[in-house]
């Protein structure tokens, strides 16, 4: 995985495995959050990310279709195939031919006002949108990107349907960056590498998948979206947390990135010692990553373990021989058609499976007794391995399809079970799995069990997985190699003049990093520094201008606190439209204006408004939006009788701690005293100097 | 793929393609670094160092970039001013090719044979153009498209590498005689792999000069070409094929996509159908009437009744004659009576006017027409509007025109007149009555006595009924 010397892009693609090959097979399972970096060490552990990110154009990369609209209209429908072609360098791609095997009816709906004949590939592409380009450059800036010359648009082949020409149309834009990664509540204070920036239209959004048939919509397909891939340099889940959320900063940066649900997704490649790269595709959230790659991890390790178990026991991939032509249960020793043996089996979904006239048939899978039962992920075991192929690639998705052995006599019963085992001479040293669908389906899923259990033997499969809520994840796709690039015939090369470059270099934004830098030099914690930059109030932050020292600091902290405490209690409006679903340049819901808050600012500047109260203002100002800033501030506003005040406050503070906290030690006496005391005079007396008066009054009575 | 991490010592004879599709002032650049195309290399340029392999240049770009493939599959391009060195690191030349596998034979399946002429069916990427180029061989197909072997036993036969737009009438005479032959050695079908952009002129001219053949012959081709996954190739050519083994219906067709979705084929009649859409899959309509049939998976449905059947004798008329000096005149408003005179100066033979409306054009045009009827050139009027009967009776100027001699083709389309034109003079070279008598003498459906109610559909979208149409179609 750490080609650290070929970083650029050499021939051969970056090397899938893990450099460290000895797997810590005794290495304990720990759930998530009981593990520290060492732990993580000790696993081997990297990532790296993939990061999507949908560009604010006004059209789409290829037409002039508007970019960014979301709808669930349909006016009509398209139906599709694919078939897998040649690549550029002469051969088939490993997923092409898996997704082949599939044998998809997939479904387009389509929507007047988002969707033309281009994006159905029933007209060739337009030029490539300039804005979409000049939007990419600028990130390539930002993230110190090598910029190529001449953009040649490619074709990704997608054979899963999510893009009706079967290929998505990118385009490489810069290679070899490096960036400031800095958080200091991690410690991570160190480069981070960017290996790429490619230029690509989004795919289709899928509706569903139930059996042969496939349904997307199209509303989001073509939509100009960049590719940010980092060098696997993420040594734990937090470290890489932190990366998704540097590298959508920086896109952020430009304020001409799309934001909302969608509109960033990322893919994460984990791998650990002794495994290879595994690509978790399509997550939308930063918040679920670390759990995610954290049970992936010890899916691998697990896999590992199973690997050496089934070494131990001498299975070799010679005895899981592909089937010969022809149905695999004519055709393979370890493949038997059962229908008739299980008619009188206790288990309803066979029976079902028999009386609907599908096939039933068993594989045997030599010396795999037990490991079938085998945890993989949380609540899941390697079976579930075995299920997803089937599921994915013979198209099964009634539930269930399948029973095994290592589940006792669960389903089929005890007697069944025997007969099966009978059917295929298999000893108690093999496991047995049933799985039951229409004729050639079950023929696919036969094929499958036996390719996925062979590739037991070299442990991981190179696959890209989706990512499931509870962090577990599922198979989605063998992991496809450079092959399936080829280059797009429907359109020229593009060269980017210097000269737009110079124009794109001159009027760069500030970056993640110096925001943060400026922040720190302003007088914030490294830490709140760091969250700034990346909040979306950041830009209203800059706006109010705080006096460098206590006054930013305090604004910091009360913005932090108060802004998602207002949207909480439904003061701040939405303004995501539901006809467009994402929103630019923007937080998804709308920020208070600096003019309503600035005065704030400079009141407690000023000195009128004690800094103590600038959090208990600001969340008036957010809490009433109606109600008028001048009179909100008045109520926190200095009036010049604060010391006559204070002494009266302090006095019946004092006195009605007497009575009602009698004998109670003077610190909880005091904690209650504050609080009463605050109510009045915050704003108005610093807390420090109430807290000296109080605690003289108190101290007195006590004495 | 193959390489041998060695190709070429710099300077030990190079290979012409060494630079392929590479002018100045890359060329030196190249030569200067010792490097040439298949080179792996590690190119530092004043914008960072690129690795990757050194592609060839399409001719048709400019000469100022050098095109690298990166090790994660992009080609990226690196302008030569920004180029300090090339450092090469290794060779690897890349090979095309379709997997290919003997197609298996099975004597108790039909015999067919499929005639190239160039076009999309199979086809690979061409660097050089940056184009796609044909790949054509039954093994080839058999590669691409297996399926083709539960239909028929294929025999293919290359004629010529032309693009649609290049096909002509001395292609049109050799198909001709090639389909009698393979006719007279017995398949029992044939397709034509044909580019689309022409399609119906050739299907045209096939219907002309092969007339009553005993089995189907069927014209293929694909919007998408067949090096995408979204390709209608294989579709079309599985039904092309299937209609050509197992179809009841002796004449000359064209098998392309029915609706935009992978659906059915429609099989239209070789002198009714028009290429409607540039690039849309469902391009291929019949005009002025219904389809022949519809085709999918090894079923196939007649839509119209009274086509020519499947017969098992080999009999076939072949006319394989064409003369190239006639053309096809598009009448636009305030034409001009010179560009006539011209055609009749260089001596042309026969023009089909495509009129407005009925069949009108301007009265500066009628001393024009005087003057070619004159000369003894014919001509003939066909309809702008493709859909609809030349009726020249109705309105004064029709009354005219005829009278200049200029003699109606009903429904004819205009392309299939020209093509008929041709042929029909190539008929009777010296006998004007008879190419008359000819042209109007359906011989091939190119005029039907009657235009159906459903022979018009042109939709508009946006309608009520025909979005309740396209929302449910496919549900």
């Amino acid at each position: 995985m750490a080609e650290t010397e070929i970083h650029r892009g050499g021939v051969r693609p970056p090397a899938d495995f893990n450099p460290r090959t000895d797997p810590p097979l005794d290495f304990p399972d720990r759930e998530f959050g009981e593990m520290t970096p060492d732990d993580y060490a000790a696993l081997g552990f990297m990532a790296g990310l993939e990061v999507h990110q949908q560009l604010a154009t006004r059209g789409k990369l290829f037409c002039r279709c508007p970019a960014g609209l979301r709808t669930t209209r349909v006016d009509a429908e398209v139906l599709r195939h694919m078939r897998p072609t040649l690549s550029e360098l002469g051969e088939y791609d490993g997923t092409a031919l898996m997704e082949f095997k599939t044998r998809k009816e997939i479904v387009y709906l389509l929507e007047r006002g988002t969707v033309c004949t281009y994006e159905m590939d029933d007209t060739p592409p337009f030029e490539i949108d300039r804005e979409a380009v000049g939007i990419a450059l600028e990130i390539c800036r930002l993230l110190n990107l090598d910029l190529v010359t001449e953009l040649h648009v490619m074709r990704k082949q997608y054979l899963d349907g999510s893009i009706p020409t079967g290929f998505q149309r990118t385009a490489m834009m810069g290679v070899g960056g490096v960036i400031p990664f800095r958080v200091p509540d991690l410690g991570i204070d160190r480069d981070l590498r960017i290996r790429q920036l490619s230029l690509e239209e989004d795919s289709c959004r899928e509706v569903s998948d139930v059996g042969h048939r496939i349904v997307f919509r199209t509303d989001r397909l073509g939509v100009p979206l960049t590719e940010t891939v980092t060098e696997p340099e993420f040594l734990t889940p937090a470290e890489l947390q932190a990366g998704a959320r540097l590298v959508a900063r920086v896109a952020r940066a430009t304020g001409k990135v799309l934001r909302g649900p969608g509109a960033a997704r990322q893919d994460v490649n984990v791998s650990v010692a002794g495994g290879r790269r595994i690509e978790i595709k399509g997550v939308p959230h930063h918040r679920g990553l670390p759990r995610l790659v954290h049970v992936e991890a010890f899916r691998q390790l697990n896999l590992l373990r199973i690997r050496e178990e089934l070494r131990r026991r001498g299975v070799t991939p010679e005895m899981l021989p592909d089937p010969p032509q022809g149905f695999a249960w004519e055709t393979s020793p370890l493949v038997a058609e059962v229908g008739s043996l299980l008619r009188r089996c206790a288990f309803r979904p066979v029976l079902d499976a028999i009386e609907e006239g599908e096939t039933v048939v068993a594989v045997r899978l030599p010396g795999f007794a037990g490991l079938l039962a085998r945890r993989t992920q949380p609540g899941i075991t390697f079976s579930r391995e075995l299920a997803d192929r089937v599921r994915v690639i013979a198209c099964l998705t009634g539930q269930p399809f399948l029973v095994h052995s290592d589940l006792g006599d669960y389903g089929l019963g005890s007697g069944p079970w025997n007969q099966v085992r009978k059917a295929l001479r298999a000893g108690a040293e093999d496991a047995l799995v049933v799985v039951w669908g229409p004729r050639r389906d079950a023929d696919t899923a036969a094929r499958e069990i036996l390719i996925r259990a062979r590739e037991a033997l070299d442990g991981i499969p190179a696959e890209t997985r989706q990512a499931f809520p509870d962090g577990t994840t599922g198979f989605e796709r063998i992991l496809p190699g450079p092959d399936r690039m080829y280059p797009d015939t429907d359109t020229p090369p593009v060269a980017i003049p210097d000269e737009w470059v110079a124009e794109i270099s001159a009027r760069l934004p500030e970056t993640p990093w110096e925001r943060q830098a400026r922040y720190e030099r302003m007088g914030l914690s490294p830490r709140a520094a760091w969250e700034l930059a990346g909040a979306p109030w950041a830009d209203l932050y800059d706006e109010l201008k705080p006096r460098e020292g206590e006054i930013a600091r305090r604004l910091a902290d009360a913005l932090a606190r108060r802004i998602p405490w207002a949207y909480r209690r439904g003061r701040l409006e939405s303004v995501i439209d539901p006809s467009r679903g994402v929103a630019a340049r923007s937080y998804p819901y709308r920020l208070p204006s600096a003019q309503r808050l600035a005065p704030l600012v400079r009141a407690v500047e000023a000195g009128e408004i004690e800094p103590d109260a600038l959090d208990a203002a600001l969340a008036e100002l957010l809490d009433r939006p109606e109600a008028d800033a001048v009179e909100i501030l008045d109520g926190f506003r200095k009036r010049g009788d604060e010391d006559a005040r204070l002494d009266e406050v302090v006095a019946e503070v004092a006195a009605r701690a007497r009575e009602e906290l009698p004998g109670r030690p003077v610190e909880v006496r005091l904690r209650w005293a504050m609080g009463r005391a605050m109510a009045s005079l915050r704003g108005r007396v610093p807390a420090a100097t109430v807290r000296e008066r109080l605690l003289a009054a108190l101290a007195e009575e006590t004495a | 793929m193959s390489g041998d991490g060695k190709g070429p010592a710099p300077g030990s004879g190079a290979h012409p393609d060494d630079y392929k599709g590479y002018r100045e002032p890359l060329l030196s650049v190249l030569k200067e670094n010792g490097v040439t195309v298949w080179c792996i290399v590690r190119a530092k340029t004043t914008k960072g160092v690129f690795e990757g392999l050194i592609l060839p240049r399409s001719e048709t770009a400019d000469p100022y970039h050098l095109v690298l493939k990166l090790g994660s599959g992009y080609n990226v391009g690196l302008r030569y001013d920004t180029i300090q060195s090339i450092e090469k690191t290794g060779y690897f030349r890349a090979e095309y090719r379709i997997p290919e596998q003997e197609f298996p034979v099975d004597p108790a399946k039909p015999r067919v044979k499929l005639f190239g002429t160039g076009g999309t069916i199979a086809s690979r990427l061409d660097y050089r153009t940056g184009a796609v180029i044909p790949a054509f061989s039954p093994g080839e197909l058999y590669g691409s498209v297996p399926e083709l072997a539960d239909i028929c036993n294929l025999e293919t036969e290359k004629l010529f590498g032309v693009f649609s737009e290049n096909m002509g009438p001395e292609q049109y005479l050799v198909l001709a005689e090639k389909i009698g032959e393979a006719i007279r050695a017995g398949y029992d079908g044939i397709v034509i792999g044909h580019g689309t952009d022409t399609m119906h002129h050739t299907a045209a001219a096939l219907s002309f000069m092969v007339q009553r053949p005993p089995v189907p012959i069927v014209m293929v081709g694909s919007q998408r070409s067949s090096d995408r996954p979204s390709s209608d190739a294989a579709q079309n050519l599985i039904n092309a094929t299937w209609t050509a083994a197992h179809g009841p219906i002796a004449e000359v067709m064209v098998c392309m996509f029915g609706p935009t979705s992978d659906r059915y084929n429609l099989l239209h009649r070789g002198t009714r159908v028009r290429k409607m859409h540039s690039s849309t899959r469902s391009t291929f309509r019949t005009i002025g009437d219904i389809p022949l049939a519809m085709v999918e998976n090894g079923k196939l449905t007649p839509l119209q009744e009274g086509w020519a059947p499947r017969r098992d004798d080999r009999e076939v008329e072949i006319h394989p004659v064409f003369e190239e000096r006639v053309t096809i005149a598009y009448y636009y408003p305030n034409m001009h009576p010179d560009v006539i005179d011209a055609l009749v100066e260089k001596g042309y033979r026969g023009i089909v006017l495509a009129g407005t409306g009925l069949g009108h054009v301007n009265r500066r045009l009628y001393p024009a027409l005087e003057r070619a009827r004159d000369a003894g050139v014919l001509v003939f009027m066909t309809l702008q509007t493709l859909w609809g009967f030349v009726q020249m009776y109705v309105y004064e100027t029709g009354r005219e025109i005829l009278g200049l001699g200029v003699i109606p083709l009903a429904n004819m389309l205009p392309e299939v007149a020209y093509i008929k034109l041709g042929w029909a003079l190539g008929m009777h070279p010296d006998d004007p009555e008879k190419v008359v008598e000819l042209m109007q003498t359906p011989i091939a459906g190119e005029i039907t006595p009657r235009e159906p109610h459903d022979g018009y559909l042109v939709f508009q979208g946006g309608v009520p009924e025909m979005k309740e149409f396209l929302g449910r179609i496919w549900s």
